[in-house]
C-alpha cells in the first residue's frame, strides 16, 4: 500500500517538458548517467518528467541497461 | 512463453528495428554530436521496441476506467486520524475527477493513473500520440491539484 497516494495520482509539481521534449534529451541524459554526472542538477526538468511518466522512465531504464551491456561487450 | 508468442514478439522486434533504422536515417541531419552516436541511435530503437511491446501486451485487454480504485489507496497502516484525512482527501479527489475534468481528461487520467494503462496504448486506442496524451494527463493532474489546493484553502504552484 502506498504511503503517499497523492504523489502517484497527481504527479510531482514543477516544470515537466512532456514526452516529446524529453525524448530529445534521452541520449544526453543517458550519456551523463554513464559518465557518473549529477543528472539531478543537469537535467532537473527531464528528471521531473521521468518521475511523472512511467513509460519514459521505463524507456530510460531500458536504454541505460542496453548501453551498459553494449559498453561491456 | 509458447513458441507462437515468441515468434510474435520476435516479429515485433524486427519490425521495430526496421522502423528505428528508418527514423535514424530520417533524423540523421539533426544529429549534432551532443551525445555518442550509439546512444543517440539506440534511443530510437528503444522507443520503437518498447512502444510495440506495450501495445502487444495490452492487445486483448479492454480499457475500463474504474474510479473505485481510489478507495484501495487508503493506507490501513496509518493512524486512524491520518487515515480519515487521507480518506476524505481521496473522496474529494473522486468528486473533482467527476466534476472538474473534461470527458477526455477524465478518461485519460483514470486509464493512465488509476488503471496504469501505458500512454502508448492509450495513444493507439484514441488515435493520438504519446506526447498529446501525456499533455492531457499533465493538464488533468494540474487541474486536480488546483481543486485540492482550493479545497484546502491554499494556493499551490501547479
Amino acid at each position: 500500500m502506498k504511503r503517499d497516494p497523492l504523489e502517484g495520482l497527481l504527479g510531482h509539481t514543477g516544470r515537466d517538458p512532456g514526452c516529446d521534449a524529453a525524448f530529445e534529451q534521452f541520449d544526453r541524459y543517458c550519456d551523463a548517467c554513464l559518465r557518473g554526472k549529477d543528472v539531478e542538477r543537469e537535467f532537473p526538468e527531464f528528471m521531473n518528467h521521468l518521475r511523472n511518466c512511467p513509460g519514459c522512465r521505463e524507456d530510460a531504464e531500458g536504454l541505460l541497461a542496453a548501453l551498459r551491456q553494449l559498453d561491456e561487450d | 512463453m509458447p513458441d507462437r508468442g515468441l515468434e510474435e514478439v520476435d516479429d515485433l522486434c524486427h519490425q521495430a528495428a526496421s522502423d528505428a533504422a528508418m527514423a535514424i536515417l530520417r533524423k540523421l541531419p539533426d544529429f549534432r554530436g551532443d551525445s555518442r552516436f550509439t546512444t543517440w541511435a539506440c534511443k530510437f530503437v528503444m522507443f520503437e521496441i518498447s512502444t510495440r511491446l506495450r501495445r502487444h501486451a495490452w492487445r486483448h485487454r479492454k480499457i475500463e476506467p474504474n474510479e473505485q480504485v481510489l478507495d484501495r489507496l487508503v493506507d490501513s497502516a496509518l493512524p486512524a486520524l491520518t487515515r480519515l484525512e487521507q480518506t476524505e482527501t481521496l473522496h474529494f479527489l473522486q468528486r473533482a475527477i467527476r466534476d472538474d475534468l473534461t470527458d477526455r481528461q477524465r478518461l485519460i487520467f483514470q486509464a493512465a493513473v488509476l488503471d496504469e494503462v501505458p500512454i502508448d496504448v492509450l495513444a493507439e486506442r484514441l488515435d493520438s500520440t504519446r506526447g498529446a496524451i501525456y499533455k492531457i494527463l499533465h493538464d488533468a493532474r494540474a487541474r486536480l491539484r488546483r481543486a485540492l489546493a482550493r479545497n484546502e484553502g491554499k494556493e499551490e504552484r501547479v
